[in-house]
């Protein structure tokens, strides 16, 4: 084809000018005439076609491939395949694929144009297949039909060049949707990915990777997945995605300061950057801060304090918290790799340093430690024993000052603190002491819940980190301090580290706790830092406690630094006090207030640090007047006052009402203060803040709280939740890290002893608007929050508190999620419906059957011989011990170990591999295939020995003399098989007590014994049936011949058997079967019946249904029409009717019926008799005549009978309705 | 739940209660103690019923006939009428519909939820059943009934003729219980919800003159219900005075 090149090349239009080949061609070759002159002009593209000089090829596939990208063909194997074939077929292509399409003729054009695409795939695959020359041309792709949607990259081009190459067919349009087998795209537009929704739609990695892998990789891991939401315009989001690469590209240059720098000059430079930076930021935060308050002007939203809100709600509030701005520092840091793996999730003592340093954990642990002890304490004092060890300070109580209320709280403080008490006071304590508490706690529980006369303190230290750390700080006292994880300078300016605590004086500048330190220098550049010190809170803490403890009837740990306490009965004690030693007159003093001054000067004799009480009858008001004795003080809220302190509060200044609370009142009944929402209904605040809430804040409002101190909740669930430094790379990390928390979870389980029952995963996705990395360093950013639950179930059904499980658990929900692991920002792992891990040792539910665990023989590679085989478990005890004694020495047979032997012997035969059912096989995982070829290879090449071995010895199972039966291994797992055996056991007891069963045990087959074939014979067996036997029965029969060879009768084989085997058919009977109480019965008692003589002797005919009385009724009234009706026959009606509407006797139907059946006589009499119906009696004429009745004598008795019987019927109804019937 | 399977004692009950709830709209709607603008069509038991917009009124029905459901479960056998009473301003009864129960059965509670299965000791369903009454009405026949109850209930006005009390009704919910039986039910701390009935309303308190119209009866074997219109001697006073002011009406309706 060669030298017809410059033939061809005659249209220039198909060449660039200065293309020096063609040129050179040009000058070169001498033209053939003028055949291919006059050709030419009219087909140039198949001359081209024709001859394929490398440069022009690739040009022109290029030329036309532009054309690929906006409109395709369609597979048109015909065609294809015509042009690989002979020539005389490329002839017809001239005229035809190839030749000019008639103006409106576009199907041809578009027929043409696809043929002419096929063309050039072909040519693709067969050119540079061939050009390539090496390895031949890989057909990965084959059966695969491409087409491409959109820009991707690499582009079209390219990979359509991989498809064609590969073996797969590209098609450049998709009319057939058919055919194609995978679309291929970067991005789609929501209608598009909405008509392919249900068709394969996958990254162009996948092809670039299977080139490059040599196969076919699994299109599933390159599903295209619409990366936003739909229903937002793309493009829009697209748009600011770009703007914040750019402020990150800001961010980041600055940060990244020279190291020469001094730090001044640094801080300087940073924090006009982050002024600079916020003013950048700010326009493109989507939901800017000052749009909530415009929008209710009256409600001005409440700041929150955090330093990483999750939700945009809160991110809202928090002042200069820009939503959108990553962190710069974190972008940094995560973009080194061992960073990565030292310092996030990744890390694998990463859990670990988290609980270490998270203060939130230690304060939710020592919470829970503490209630503990109070719970502890509180046994302990209900069981008689004396609170021992406490007021250990020994500081002395006492309030200065003579009054003689002092010396009564002084008193009664002593007498708590039970040492050095006033001897006088001892006996009458002694006798309190002990049964006191519980006692009480019985009384309060009868009592009516407002009981005004309890006396509640709500303890709550004062900035209590603050108080605590500035102990051995005397130094920084009134000065503003703050406790925080970030200490002097470090973190410079920038610090997201969140504020625990701060002092009274850092509060005046408006720092709080929840604010990020960079905040707070904001507010007051002075600011000191001091450490966690979480030894000593834990001390002070417990101090704190134990003092609270000597007091309290009754204790609530609410945290660590806060608790309620009542403590009615010692108040109530100091009052007798009072009163005894004073006239009645008593100074008007506060018992109450003077006792928490007590109790607050000792804790501050024991810890240095003060403490605020709030004093009120119930625990809101209690809290209430702590806020108010803050700081340092203490404040008694009497029953009296409670309204008047309330109304000028804000409806979240009670404890348990929030922002949430606050908003819906704002919004819904137009008040958030308590005063206001006072003159609010019950019903009204239950609609605007839901039923529950609703309620509690109207009897809030009115002082009135109705919680008890719980001072032995009992925990309800255990959980495990890290939200911080969750960054994963792929699902690995993420799997190994939901195990590590499973491990933390069951630990904690462990700790409490407790197991559960379910399991919740709660997940934080990074919201699609937050930048992959948060504001706050490593935080979790603004997050979706996803919950799924799930029934924890070990094995049996039974609660756990095993790691692997939970991790199990977890991870399945998590992988149900089907989340991007990169996208997740925090993961929790909770365990509720806890349960005494103790009390479970008789196991609940379903029982497991034990199935022997499939051993699968690995084979082993031949330098491995040496070693010696997996070592079995030695099968542990003889269970059944046969009375038997020692056999001969003549049968002993060869026995061997069972160890060694196990190993030998496959659990499980595989069939020969001329029965494996090919498709089946073929259906395997791969890894289990692949483990089945090697072991049928290993067998072609070492085939097992024939059971019946040329040497003549048949292998049986072997019983060693002293027990005939095998030694079985019954370790049943996790399972109370006793349970179940026992009722399954023979009511005779038989000599081998089979009270350790191997029912649910595939008999193991310990011991191989080959027996010779000689001995068979001696045993009286005839050889080739033995051999056919199945294994067990020919061991028992081995064992009975014995038996019965020794001489000993003992047992016979089939003794155990024959016990057994009614047991498997009494089984049904003894099982403790459930038998459902019969289901209730239907009453319809038996309708009334009107009785007939019937035709025939002896009949009876019975009528109840309406219509059948109704007709009797007429045929009656009908045969009486000459006569008066008989009083029989009335009475004979009456009765029935009667019967029908008494309820005593019949249904309410029956009255329906009777009603009927009265309404018919009533028509017929008014049909015959209708004039007489209201006929008067005074008017009344003639009756008889003659002997003759009269129409009307027989018209006014039929109306008397009728309104006999109607007023005996009223009379029945009346019973049941009052009233009368009536008949319109 | 199969239509076609007999039913149980709970499921009886809320059929019943259910049907009350629906009849109280319709009742309030014929016999037009509302306005009708304050009535929705609908449909139930395959019939057209009307169910009032009123969240009040709604409130009101449904929480009386929870209690009457509440009664009726807790304590069965002790209802033995729920009465809708058509009253004038005056609390004079004029009309009462009324629902009259009866329990043919005694049925243990573990028997009166709706279905169970038992298990042997590894799990194989030995028997799965439902606490159905045996030989009990269907779920679909009781439908069945229930709709021509209340076609019955909507053709009522030709028997009762029209109150044309205009704003002057009003309305009450009565349960009478067996002789010496009080009601029982309380929730929590709430007041039982129950007060002692006018006397006039009540059955007791019928004059012998009342008439009473027989709707409808129904017996499902399990509690037997029975639905009644009784117009009180006062309404028929009422009414004869009235017609004997204008004459012919009464006339027409006695053919």
């Amino acid at each position: 084809m060669a030298p017809l090149a410059p033939a061809g090349s005659a249209s220039s239009d198909y060449f660039e000018e200065d293309d020096p080949a063609f040129l050179q061609a040009l000058c070169e070759v001498k033209l053939p005439g003028d055949l291919s002159s006059s050709q030419a002009p009219s087909e140039p593209k198949h001359e081209q076609q024709l001859l394929p000089p490398p440069q022009s090829g690739l040009k022109r596939s290029r030329e036309s491939d532009s054309d690929d990208e906006e409109d395709n063909p369609r597979a048109r194997h015909s065609v294809l395949a015509s042009v690989d074939d002979n020539e005389e077929k490329a002839r017809y292509l001239q005229n035809h694929t190839y030749g000019a399409s008639t103006f409106g003729n576009f199907g041809e054009y578009m027929t043409r144009k696809r043929a002419k695409l096929q063309i050039q795939n072909a040519e693709f695959d067969d050119g540079e297949g061939v050009d390539a020359d090496g390895p031949p041309p890989s057909r990965i792709f084959h059966g695969l039909q491409i087409y491409i949607n959109g820009y991707t990259t690499p582009s079209v081009q390219e990979l359509r060049k991989l498809i064609v190459q590969h073996g797969g067919i590209f098609h450049a349009y998709l009319d057939k949707k058919s055919i194609v087998t995978h679309i291929l795209t970067c991005s789609l537009t929501p209608a598009k990915s909405k008509e392919f929704q249900y068709m394969k739609v996958v990254r162009p990695e996948w092809l670039v990777e299977s080139v490059n892998a040599g196969v076919l990789l699994p299109w599933q891991t390159y599903i295209f997945k619409v990366a936003d939401r739909l229903e937002q315009t793309q493009g829009k989001r697209v748009a600011q995605r770009t703007l914040f690469d750019s402020t990150y590209d800001l961010d980041q240059r600055p940060k990244t300061p020279p190291a020469g720098r001094s730090q001044d000059s640094d801080i300087a430079n940073v924090s006009s950057l982050s002024s600079h930076l916020s003013q950048l930021a700010r326009p493109q935060t989507p939901t800017p801060p000052k749009s909530g308050p415009s929008s209710t002007p009256s409600t001005p939203d409440r700041t929150l304090y955090t330093t990483d809100p999750a939700t945009p709600k809160e991110a809202k509030r928090v002042p200069g918290y820009a939503v959108h701005k990553s962190n710069p520092h974190a972008r940094r840091a995560m973009q080194d790799p061992a960073w990565r793996a030292a310092h996030t999730s990744v890390a694998p003592d990463f859990i670990e340093g988290y609980y270490r340093n998270s203060r939130l954990h230690h304060l939710s642990t020592w919470k829970a430690e503490l209630k503990n002890l109070v719970a502890e304490a509180q046994e302990r004092a209900d069981s008689g024993a004396t609170l021992g060890g406490t007021g250990g300070d020994g500081a002395v109580v006492g309030v200065t000052g003579g009054t003689e209320e002092d010396l009564a709280v002084t008193k009664i403080m002593k007498e708590n603190m039970g040492a050095d008490a006033v001897s006088m006071r001892n006996a009458q304590l002694v006798m309190r002491s002990p049964s006191r508490k519980g006692k009480e706690k019985a009384e309060r529980a009868v009592e009516v819940h407002n009981d005004e006369t309890r006396i509640i303190m709500h303890c709550d230290f004062d900035s209590f980190f603050v108080s605590a750390g500035l102990v051995d700080r005397p130094h920084l006292k009134d000065k503003p301090v703050v406790v925080c994880h970030s200490q002097g300078t470090q973190g410079g300016q920038a610090s997201t580290s969140e504020i625990a605590s701060a002092s009274y004086e850092a509060r005046k500048f408006g720092i709080k706790s929840g604010m990020s330190l960079q905040q707070a220098r904001k507010l007051c550049p002075q600011v000191i830092t001091i450490p966690y010190e979480f030894q000593r809170y834990k001390q002070f803490s417990l101090q704190f406690y134990t003092i609270l403890m000597t007091h309290a009837d009754d204790l609530q740990a609410v945290s660590v630094d806060e608790a309620l306490i009542d403590v009615t009965g010692s108040v109530r004690r100091i009052h007798t006090e009072i009163s005894q030693s004073q006239n009645l007159s008593a100074s008007p003093i506060d018992p109450a207030k003077q006792f928490a001054e007590a109790i607050r000067s000792q804790v501050r004799r024991a810890t240095g640090c003060e403490v605020s009480i709030g004093i009120a009858h119930n625990i809101m008001l209690a809290r209430v007047a702590s806020r108010r004795a803050k700081p340092a003080g203490s404040f008694h809220i009497l029953p009296a006052d409670a309204q008047s302190i309330l109304a000028p509060l804000d409806i979240d200044d009670l404890h348990g009402f929030g922002y949430a609370a606050r908003q819906k009142a704002q919004e819904k009944l137009g008040a958030t203060n308590l005063g206001e929402l006072a003159q609010k209904s019950k019903v009204v605040l239950c609609d605007a803040l839901g039923k529950g809430t609703g309620e509690t804040l109207f009897k809030a409002i009115r002082g009135i709280d109705e919680r008890k101190l719980e001072s032995d909740k009992p925990r309800k669930s255990v959980s495990c939740d890290i939200n911080y430094g969750i960054r994963f790379e792929n699902n690995e990390q993420a799997e190994t890290f939901i195990y590590q928390l499973a491990e933390e979870v069951a630990r904690r389980l462990q700790g409490i002893d407790m197991v559960g029952r379910a399991l919740v995963l709660k997940i934080m996705k990074r919201d699609p608007s937050a930048p992959v990395e948060a504001p706050k360093f490593m935080g979790h950013g603004l997050c979706e929050t996803c919950t799924k639950q799930i029934q924890l179930v070990a094995s049996g059904g039974r609660a756990t508190n095993d790691y692997k499980v939970i991790g199990e658990h977890a991870w399945r929900l998590l992988k149900s999620f089907n989340f991007d692991p990169t996208e997740l920002r925090g993961i929790g792992v909770q365990v509720h419906k806890l349960e005494k891990s103790g009390g479970t040792e008789i196991d609940q539910g379903q029982a497991v059957l034990p199935f022997k665990p499939v051993e699968v023989t690995k084979v082993q590679p031949k330098t491995d011989q040496a070693k010696p085989p997996v070592k079995q478990v030695h099968p542990p005890q003889i269970n059944i011990e046969p009375p038997s004694s020692p056999v001969d020495a003549v049968d002993a047979v060869a026995l061997r170990e069972p160890s060694e032997l196990q190993g030998q012997v496959p659990a499980l035969d595989l069939p020969s591999f001329s029965q494996v059912d090919r498709s089946v096989f073929d259906a395997l995982p791969e890894e289990i295939r692949k483990e089945l070829e090697s072991e049928y290879k290993r067998r072609s090449i070492t085939p097992d020995p024939p059971p019946a071995s040329p040497a003549k010895r048949v292998r049986f199972p072997s019983l060693k003399p002293t027990d005939v039966f095998p030694k079985v291994k019954i370790s049943v797992k996790g399972t109370n098989v006793k349970r179940i055996t026992q009722q399954l056991a023979p009511r005779s007891r038989s000599s081998i007590s089979p009270k350790k069963t191997t029912l649910f045990r595939k008999r193991e087959v310990p011991f191989k014994v080959t027996i010779s074939e000689a001995e068979v014979k001696k045993l009286g067996f005839d050889t080739e049936v033995f051999a056919m036997l199945p294994k067990t029965i020919q061991r028992e029969q081995v064992a009975n011949a014995r038996f019965k060879k020794s001489g000993k009768i003992g047992v016979t084989f089939g003794g155990p058997r024959r016990v057994l085997k009614p047991i498997s058919r009494l089984l049904p009977r003894t099982r403790p079967k459930y038998v459902p109480p019969p289901p209730p019965q239907a009453n319809f008692p038996a309708p009334p019946t009107l009785k007939q003589q019937a035709k025939a002797k002896g009949q009876k005919l019975y009528f109840s249904e309406t219509d059948d009385v109704q007709k009797v009724i007429e045929t009656w009234v009908h045969s009486f029409l000459e006569h008066p009706p008989n009083s029989k026959d009335v009475a004979f009606f009456a009765k029935y009717l009667v019967q029908c509407v008494d309820n005593a006797r019949s249904t309410d139907s029956g009255l329906e019926r009777a009603i009927a059946v009265t309404k018919w006589w009533l028509v017929l009499l008014r049909r015959h008799f209708g004039v007489w119906e209201n006929a008067d009696d005074l008017d009344m004429g003639e009756l008889k005549r003659g002997g003759q009745w009269t129409s009307e004598g027989i018209g006014r008795a039929w109306w008397s009978a009728f309104r006999d019987v109607k007023g005996q019927m009223d009379a029945a109804a009346r019973r049941k309705f009052g009233g009368c019937l009536s008949l319109r | 739940m199969d239509p076609d399977t007999p039913l149980s004692f709970n499921q009886t009950v809320r059929g019943i209660t259910e049907f009350i709830e629906v009849a109280t709209h319709t009742i309030l709607y014929v016999r037009q103690v509302y306005p009708a603008e304050i009535f929705v069509r609908r449909k139930k038991y395959n019939t057209p019923v009307f169910q009032s917009r009123h969240p009040a009124l709604n409130e009101y029905i449904s929480g009386a006939v929870k209690a009457v459901a509440d009664e009726l479960m807790l304590v069965h056998g002790n209802v033995h009428k729920v009465v809708v009473v058509i009253k004038n301003n005056e609390d004079v009864a004029l009309e009462r519909f009324i629902f009259a129960m009866q329990n043919m059965i005694q049925v243990e509670a573990y028997n009166k939820e709706t279905g169970y299965a038992t298990f042997d000791a590894s799990e194989h369903l030995i028997h799965s059943s439902t606490y159905s009454v045996e030989d009990a009405m269907t779920a679909s026949v009781l439908g069945q009934y229930f709709r021509s109850f209340l076609i019955k209930l909507s053709m009522v006005e030709s028997q009762l003729g029209q109150l044309g009390l205009g704003d002057d009704l009003s309305f009450a919910i009565v349960i009478e219980l067996k002789d010496d039986k009080m009601p029982t039910v309380t929730h929590g701390k709430d007041p039982p919800p129950w007060i002692p009935a006018t006397l006039d309303n009540t059955t007791t308190g019928t004059s012998e003159q009342a008439e009473l119209h027989m709707l409808r009866a129904v017996d499902t074997g399990i509690i037997n219900l029975s639905f009644a219109v009784q117009e009180s001697e006062f309404k028929l006073n009422m009414e004869k005075s009235s017609t004997a002011s204008s004459s012919g009406k009464g006339k027409e309706r006695a053919v």
